[in-house]
């Protein structure tokens, strides 16, 4: 076995079912693929396009419903399928590894990292304990963490994410696997930790030989990690190839309109506007016939695309790259994107909201059960003065704990300020909670929330609920009013008025969150606070929805806060953009101003941290060390001066006494910090596009 | 009149298929037992080819068990059709217990005809009927509430379950009347008691007294403890604090101790039950209230004569409810003139009425204040805050529906605990009156002679032990289908 040298999975049509109560559902139809030793392989799609079945296949886990009902999957050599129960134990966790998306679940809650990760080789190889307790001891230094005996002999929720991630990685290197199965790994943690993550996965990779499968909604996650990569649209592979080839010569259109839909360095929300994908991702049991994308696809032509199965087929000249399109050979691939419609930029006007100054502390008692004890403030904003302009978009960026939900809650009136003033339109309301401001007030300021799964009230259909808004914002003097007004903001949504019978759970995110944006204008509010409106979604939803944000602000000219951590949609859409870390704004500008340089360090590393699905930009490497620190707990003087990458440039560690003061660039550009200016001024920008792009 | 056979001529048809049937449903039914648990010891081994083999004798003599099993079934059916052409005397005590529950199977035939015939579109309801385990579960519960239901325009029962024919004191089920008057029912179908009197018409009219109490107690034991809650969990802070001390206080009493304390003459005579009923009464009305106002507060033209009349109307009930001029004659408590007090609970009802409400609704405000801290966070909440809603807006209409699963659930299971509750308070004499019909009372007055003679006290035992599975299979259909989408 040891001497094997072909690959080392080997998938090859292979289709996988679920069965349930309303009969077979096909989750994956005529799935190929090949990972050869050593190579990276990405699994790109949406979510129920089947990526993660393919994985639960391979590990051989498809539950009780599930069942692999052709094709075969073959590892070293070796079919899967054919081998028994006590086989596949011996091959999983040793010769397959799984990393899961939600590190905790992958952890036992009630035993130390330690025991954890030595029971790996304890059981597949027998290793005595000592020896055991070595190897992990390496691991977990190869994983960079610092204190490794300290951190064995740890509960795993006393790690943070990132550092429970690192775990789980080390455990699945134990036995030094062959094949290593990474699951969405980093999309529950923050910006700067994932590529903390990256690096290491790309690393021990490297460092092992370890072939990986790389499973991943995001295009530029996997452009950084993987060799070649695998597009899943509905269940099938619609494009395969190496990741030069598949980025920059597609041959499939859904790859195409996945590219044209992400917001690239380059797109801008008036002369570029992003393309979205029509229509909605089928369902498993609503797929036409034929070509699953036809019905979205722009190149569709009746009779042909669907009319029957369509098989993979090879492109000439390109190294094992298909594609599962009829007609890539007559589409003009190189064709200039169809302007949609480019608009005009909408001047900003009257400032609408200023805050100046605002504070917000938190008391926390240190124990729960004994009251006038020891108490601690945590401090969640900290004297934050900003304006936002008559429709201006102003972006608020940071990772969690950042202090931006703080902020929006203080705007909306959950929660009153600890100190200083915010202003709507020159009435203060800082102190006045929402149960104290009139109906206008209220209405004029609203709020779109991010989970679309959770935004709706699930048990009330979409008619009445925006009616119950209506009523509430006292729009319309009787219900027939206002039932029509209702039918009028769906119509503003673009969705069909049948809508209103519907309950919740019969519409997809990007329609729930649709009827969310329309709640948030019904009452004609003036600020809309967004707080990241389309992260939840999938890629080819975002566009539509974020588009749809962007007309409706340009028409009623509001106000909007996109809060976001995503660099790329800040950068596409936002007029001025404000990064906080741990409660303060660490620079405030306008979107040139703070996507060029001279840069805060943490917006640096945070534009270093962001993938880009766009193999012409380069990038300077920046990874931060450690995690975000607690705001329980700050560090003293400025709050980044834990992770910053520039501390050393200062002199007499002035980092650690003081917050450094606001420091105001030209065009009114803020920047919180004591570097000189000299550092400044020698500052390279980040993300630089090359000539191809650039023009 | 003669005395009736079990089975009657019918069933000497079937006797003999029925028992090789039996014999091998039981026999089958073993062996899939024996090799259920050779598998699972031989998975414990780690014998792979052991384990396949029992895997297979154990899958097959389950499906073995299948036929027996039918057959079993179209025999008990076939009975109980044919028995309908036999005479009264020659069908027997089951098939004339079958015909006293007539117009128990024609409904339940149409409740279930009608039931699946819409499944689609009746929401969780109608997804119990996917379920054989709900199936079961609700068929057990429809069964007894329609019997109590029945029972109460004196369709099932045979005779009146106070009268006393001394001849039949501790008869055989089957016992002939000594003299038939005209339009009597000739027999004690399931026999008489100690005191003379027929078990079947006293297990029928007992059904009565256990659904109402039962479900109703439960019903406001939910008021009560939603209404207190919803806020613990919602507002949380000192109020929790101190709502969950009084419940865990509640919750440490020993309950029969509790009820021991409740039902004493001398404490009832205090007036306390009296008292703690008026409170209990209040919660409704408080519920109803603050449910429509925060609902209709934004539309006032809608919420006033809507309050106004429902507030009227609850009130009288109340009224109607706590003041009584019999339990308490000249108190302050009997001050609703008697033209228009609807109605008059009896003392004994009333407390145990109060026990189970009290012992309850601690549990369930724990259980709400959960759910409640469970789906405060979700945005559609945060999305009712910053909409300006009022809290109880809030907890009513934006919480409260969307935590509806697990309570329906709990809701049936703890009606099962009120009927336990509600038997065990009769067995132990305590509440109703002596001579109730009630199944907890008619145990106990059985238990003196169980040795003797076994079948006035089987019969309610059953009755109680059918209904609290069946609502227990309904709670778990229930939970399994809600759980599916």
């Amino acid at each position: 076995m040891a001497d094997y040298n072909g690959p080392i999975l080997e998938i090859d049509k292979l289709s996988i079912s679920f069965f349930t109560q309303a009969g077979e559902i096909p989750a994956v139809m005529d799935f190929s693929c090949t990972v050869m030793p050593g190579e990276a392989m990405g699994l790109v799609g949406e979510s129920g396009c089947g990526k993660s079945t393919v994985a639960l296949g391979v590990m051989q886990d498809l539950g009780v419903n599930g069942r692999i009902v052709g094709g075969s999957i073959k590892f070293k050599g070796r079919d899967l399928g054919a081998m028994s129960e006590r086989e596949l134990r011996d091959l999983r966790g040793s010769e397959i590894a799984m990393i899961y998306q939600e590190p905790m679940a992958s952890l036992n809650p009630a035993m130390k990292i330690g025991k954890q990760l030595m029971e790996v080789p304890m059981i597949h190889q027998g290793m005595a304990k000592e020896e055991a307790y070595n190897l992990a001891l390496e691991m977990v230094t190869s994983v960079k963490l610092p204190d490794p005996a300290r951190i064995l002999n740890s509960f795993p929720h006393q790690l943070s994410g990132g550092q429970q991630q690192r775990i789980v990685i080390a455990m699945a290197l134990m036995s030094k696997p062959a094949l290593l199965i990474l699951d969405e790994p980093t999309t529950a943690l923050d910006v700067t930790v994932e590529a903390g993550i990256v690096e290491l996965v790309k690393e021990l990779g490297e460092k092992y030989g370890t072939s990986m499968l790389f499973i991943s909604h995001n295009l530029g996650l996997v452009l950084e990690v993987c060799d070649r990569l695998c597009v899943m649209y509905s269940g099938e592979a619609v494009e395969t190839g190496s990741i030069e080839d598949v980025f920059d010569k597609m041959r499939h259109p859904y790859t195409q309109a996945l590219f044209r839909s992400i917001p690239l360095p380059g797109a801008d929300k008036n002369a570029r506007p992003l393309v979205a994908i029509p229509g909605n991702f089928p369902l498993p049991h609503e797929r036409p016939p034929g070509c699953n994308f036809g019905p979205r696809c722009d190149y569709f032509e009746e009779g042909r695309c669907n009319k029957g199965d369509i098989p993979m087929e090879g492109i000439e000249g390109d190294d094992r790259h298909d594609s599962r399109c009829l007609k890539f050979k007559e589409i003009d691939w190189n064709a200039p994107i169809v302007a949609s419609a480019a608009t005009e930029v909408t001047e900003p006007g009257d400032v609408v909201l200023k805050v100046d100054d605002l504070k917000k502390y938190y008391e926390v008692a240190a124990s729960a059960l004994f009251t006038g004890g020891e108490k601690r403030v945590v401090k969640a904003n900290e004297t934050l003065s900003f304006e936002a302009r008559e429709a201006e978009t102003l972006a608020i960026v940071g990772e969690s704990g950042c202090g931006k939900s703080t902020l929006a809650k203080v705007l909306m009136g959950l929660e009153t300020a600890s100190d200083g003033d915010v202003k709507i339109r020159n009435l203060e309301v800082s102190k006045t909670p929402i149960q104290e401001r009139d109906t206008n007030t209220v209405a004029s300021i609203q709020m779109v929330f991010q989970n679309p799964f959770d935004t709706l009230n699930p048990s009330m259909s979409i008619g009445a609920q925006i009616i119950r808004v209506l009523e509430i914002f006292k729009v319309g003097n009787s219900h027939a009013e206002r039932e029509g007004k209702m039918l009028e903001l769906l119509d503003l949504v673009k969705l069909p008025r049948a809508f209103a019978k519907r309950m919740p759970r019969q519409l997809s995110g990007g329609q729930k969150q649709r009827i969310g944006i329309a709640r948030a204008f019904a009452g004609d509010a003036q600020v809309v606070v967004a707080d990241e409106p389309v992260s939840a979604l999938d890629v080819s939803v975002q566009a539509a929805v974020t588009d749809l944000l962007m007309e409706i602000q340009r028409e009623r000219r509001t106000t909007m806060l996109f809060i976001s951590h995503d660099l790329s949609i800040v950068r596409y859409l936002s007029d001025r953009v404000m990064v906080m870390y741990l409660g303060h704004v660490v620079e405030m500008g306008a979107t040139d101003q703070v996507f060029a340089p001279p840069y805060h360090p943490y917006t640096e590393a945070l534009l270093s941290a962001v993938p880009i699905a766009d193999t012409s930009v380069q990038k300077k490497h920046i990874v931060l060390e450690g995690d975000i620190p607690s705001a329980m707990n700050p560090p003293s003087g400025c709050p980044f001066q834990t992770r910053c990458q520039r501390k050393d440039k200062v002199a007499g560690g002035l980092c650690e006494k003081e917050v450094p003061p606001v420091r105001m660039l030209e065009g009114g550009h803020q920047i919180k910090c004591h570097l000189p200016q000299e550092e400044f001024d020698a500052m390279e920008p980040i993300i630089v596009l090359s000539d191809v792009a650039a023009e | 009149m003669e005395q009736l056979t079990w089975f009657g001529a019918p069933g000497a048809i079937f006797a003999w298929p029925f028992y090789i049937a039996a014999g091998l449903f039981f026999l089958a039914v073993a062996a899939s037992l024996v090799g259920y648990f050779g598998n699972v010891a031989a998975a414990m081994a780690g014998a792979d080819g052991a384990k396949a083999a029992t895997a297979k004798i154990s899958s097959l003599a389950a499906s073995l068990a299948k036929w027996p099993g039918l057959v079993i079934a179209a025999i008990i059916v076939l009975y109980c059709v044919l028995s309908i052409f036999y005479g009264a005397q020659e069908r027997g005590i089951a098939g004339n217990v079958f015909m006293r529950f007539g117009p128990v199977w024609i409904t339940m035939i149409a409740i279930f005809a009608v039931s699946i015939a819409l499944k689609k579109n009746l929401g969780l309801y109608g997804k119990l009927f996917q379920s054989p385990v709900g199936m079961i579960g609700f068929a057990l519960v429809v069964f007894w509430v329609l019997t109590a239901l029945f029972g109460a325009f004196d369709m099932i029962v045979t005779h009146d379950p106070l009268d006393q024919i001394a001849r039949l004191k501790n008869d055989p089920p089957g016992s002939p009347l000594p003299s038939t008057e005209d339009g009597e029912y000739p027999w004690f179908l399931l026999g008489g008691d100690n005191l003379g009197r027929d078990v079947f018409t006293r297990m029928v009219s007992g059904a009565g007294v256990v659904i109402t109490i039962a479900p109703l107690a439960t019903f406001f034991g939910y008021i009560v403890g939603i209404t207190l809650g919803l806020p613990a969990g919602y507002y949380g802070g000192r109020l929790d604090t101190i709502l969950s001390f009084l419940a865990n206080l509640i919750l440490a009493f020993p309950v029969i101790l509790l009820f021991y304390l409740l039902v004493t003459p001398e404490i009832v005579q205090t007036g306390i039950p009296v008292f703690m009923a008026a409170v209990f009464f209040i919660f409704p009305i408080v519920f109803i209230t603050v449910l429509l106002n925060s609902r209709y507060k934004v539309l006032p033209h809608i919420r006033n004569p809507l309050l106004a009349v429902v507030l009227v109307l609850a009130f009288w009930l109340y009224l109607s409810t706590v003041s009584d001029t019999t339990r308490n004659p000249g108190t302050f408590l009997d001050f609703f003139p008697s033209g228009i007090d609807l109605f008059n609970i009896p003392g004994g009802v009333l407390v145990v009425f109060i026990a189970v409400v009290f012992v309850n609704s601690p549990t369930i405000f724990r259980i709400m204040r959960g759910l409640t801290l469970d789906v405060k966070n979700r945005d559609y909440v945060a999305a009712a805050q910053t909409r300006g809603e009022t809290p109880w807006y809030i907890m009513l209409w934006e919480i409260l529906p969307n935590v509806r699963g697990p309570l329906i659930v709990d809701f049936c299971l703890r009606i099962g605990y009120a009927t336990i509750l509600l038997g065990t308070l009769g067995f132990f004499g305590l509440g109703l009156p002596p001579e109730s019909p009630d199944w907890g009372s008619t145990i106990n007055a059985g238990r003196k002679l169980l040795s003797v003679y076994l079948h006035p006290a089987i019969t309610p035992a059953m009755a109680l032990l059918s209904l609290v599975l069946g609502l227990n299979l309904l709670a778990d259909g229930l939970r399994e289908q809600s759980l599916k989408d």
